[in-house]
């Protein structure tokens, strides 16, 4: 089975889209000159990178038809949670 | 229109963008393949570590050229606008902060690079260039910290420059004062931070980019090295993945992962910017290098190498690093495992060893002068105990090499091999000890008799090269026992064999 022809669920754009949308919205409130501005600033990215990395992965895995670890991708959410919290309590 | 005539206007579009294609394709080549593909079981964070630190570097040019912006490299107003960018630019203690630790991080990066190729051999035929070209991007990055470090002009970095220059003014004279010309200039504070500056955003990424550029040129055309396993590597591990888009996006996910630590380390621990530099101040504060000099530093600190001194320990440093730089015409052995290079990896662990335990104590003991039985006592038992460790995984490894088979792990069992390989283990450990100890007294005597010792010093002097030449010489004698029962001795030697029994 071909898995990289499998078409995306337009569902899923939308929620990404959103998510993207929701993101930009609160980067663009952010106070760019506080230490409290900035470090959000630096944890949202951090965040996005996390996340784009298990995208990357995930599509590089499926695509060499390889199983995706279960392991890996706990491991980055949790990382990404662990990002969250800390954005929370900076 | 009629149906046929919008097919036909269709293909004929078609027609002209495969042209277009085809034009672009044969000037720039771009269907054929660029980059030659990797094997499978390069997909290893630990082959990336060098990529990695490209990533940190590009990371270093897109922050750098922002705080470019706004940054003015002249005394009065260094401080005054790294402030500025701290405190008014939006992001910019961001962008500070970022910048200082991807810097770090490349130092960092460089530094695991260099050691696990002297681990895995990748200095071997054919790849000796590649070795020395990755060297001095080594060099390049180290020169990045140094002539960055000095320019938010605070207190803390125009005397940790002092320092560093310091340093340089005790090499040799034509060496030292080309040095000095060329990253000091016509002399003075104002020239001093302007050649600083003009090195760090000009003349070195221009160096580091060309050492690049022939660094990637020497991968493509040797490739990827090969794993150092015990056994050939699985055929399914050598099969080849093209670069786009599997190891693309491989590299992608690396550097993202890594770009993702970075902003979270720069969110957890912002940068504060220190006072500005006065002659007045400084004088009140210790000076310190940053931590990736601190090893040279702390060298320096050790009473046998200060004040006349201190050419012999620069001279050491040189010398140091001068053999890691010929590493690939020293090292020229066949084998690459491990297991099989003992001396060498001793010798690499050692040094790892000795760079952290120095660093990690010039931290802990800023502007104190060593004593110089404390500094035989910790880089002394520093290397005896990374000789033993070595020495025990060599044995371990060894030991799993050789009982891969039943008979031999038979054989192995019997009490008199057992025995002979408890002498043998033993023997090891004592001259690694005696060597690492006689070593380490023998640079003190020499560092202490050129600034005109006593009796004692040339005594121990004597003592201590005694040591090194029994080192040498039961090591000699061990290693032809042990070959001589593998039977890899060709040539027998009389001498070693006087009083034995047929």
């Amino acid at each position: 089975m071909n898995r990289t022809a499998r078409p995306a669920d337009p569902r899923v754009l939308a929620l990404l889209a959103l998510l993207e949308l929701l993101s930009v919205f609160y980067l663009w409130t952010l106070d760019a000159t506080s230490l409290q501005g900035q470090r959000a600033f630096a944890l949202i990215l951090s965040l996005m990178l996390v996340s784009f990395s298990m995208i990357s992965y995930v599509y590089r895995t499926e695509r060499g038809g390889r199983g995706v670890s279960r392991g890996l991708l706990v491991a980055g959410c949790l990382l990404a949670l662990a990002i969250l919290f800390t954005n929370l309590t900076l | 229109m009629t149906e046929v005539e919008t097919q036909a206007e269709r293909e004929g579009e078609a027609g002209r963008m495969e042209k277009l294609a085809q034009w672009f394709d044969s000037r720039l080549g771009l269907s054929h393949q660029f980059l030659r593909p990797v094997p499978e079981y390069a997909i290893n964070p630990f082959y990336w570590l060098g990529a990695l630190a490209v990533v940190a570097f590009v990371i270093q040019g897109v922050t750098g050229v922002m705080m470019m912006l706004y940054y003015v490299p002249t005394t009065a107003q260094a401080y005054s606008s790294t402030q500025f960018i701290f405190q008014s630019v939006a992001y910019g203690s961001f962008l500070e902060t970022v910048h200082l630790y991807t810097a770090y991080a490349m130092i960092l990066l460089a530094f695991m690079h260099l050691m696990r190729g002297y681990f895995v051999s990748v200095h071997k035929k054919p790849r000796e260039l590649m070795w020395v070209v990755g060297m001095l991007m080594g060099l390049v990055t180290l020169g990045f910290g140094f002539t960055g470090y000095l320019l938010p002009w605070t207190v803390v970095s125009k005397s940790a420059t002092d320092v560093g220059v310091g340093m340089i003014d005790a090499l040799p004279q034509p060496i030292s004062s080309f040095i000095s010309f060329l990253i000091i200039g016509g002399g003075g504070a104002g020239a001093e931070l302007l050649r600083f500056y003009d090195l760090h955003v000009v003349v070195l990424p221009a160096v580091l980019l060309v050492l690049l550029v022939v660094k990637m040129y020497l991968l493509e055309s040797h490739g990827v090295s090969e794993p150092v396993t015990a056994s050939p590597t699985q055929e399914g591990k050598r099969r080849l993945i093209p670069i786009f888009p599997d190891v693309s996006f491989y590299l992608l996910e690396l550097a993202a992962l890594f770009g993702s630590l970075m902003l979270f380390v720069a969110a957890a621990f912002p940068l504060t910017l220190a006072p500005q530099y006065t002659p007045q101040l400084a004088s009140q504060f210790t000076a310190q290098p940053e931590w990736y000099f601190l090893w040279i530093y702390q060298l320096l600190k050790i009473s046998a190498f200060e004040e006349a001194g201190l050419p012999v320990a620069i001279s050491v440093v040189s010398v140091i690093i001068a053999l890691i730089f010929l590493l690939p015409f020293i090292d020229r052995g066949k084998t690459r495992m491990i297991g099989q290079r003992p001396k060498y990896t001793t010798l690499g662990a050692i040094f790892a060893a000795e760079v952290i335990v120095l660093a990690y104590w010039g931290m802990v003991t800023p502007g104190r002068v060593i004593p110089n039985w404390q500094a035989a006592l910790v880089l002394g038992g520093t290397a005896v105990a990374v000789a033993l460790i070595s020495l025990v995984l060599h044995r371990l490894i060894f030991r799993r090499l050789v009982t891969s088979s039943a008979d031999a792990r038979k054989a192995l069992a019997a009490p008199s091999v057992r025995w002979a390989s408890a002498w043998t283990a033993g023997s090891f450990a004592f001259l690694m000890a005696l060597g690492a100890l006689s070593i380490g007294w023998l640079v003190n005597s020499v560092s202490q008799a050129l600034l005109g010792g006593s009796a004692e010093v040339l005594a121990t002097l004597v003592l201590s090269a005694a040591g090194l030449a029994v080192t040498l010489l039961g090591t000699l004698y061990l290693l032809y026992r042990l070959d001589l029962g593998t039977g890899m001795i060709k040539r027998r030697i009389k001498a070693f064999e006087v009083g034995w029994r047929e």
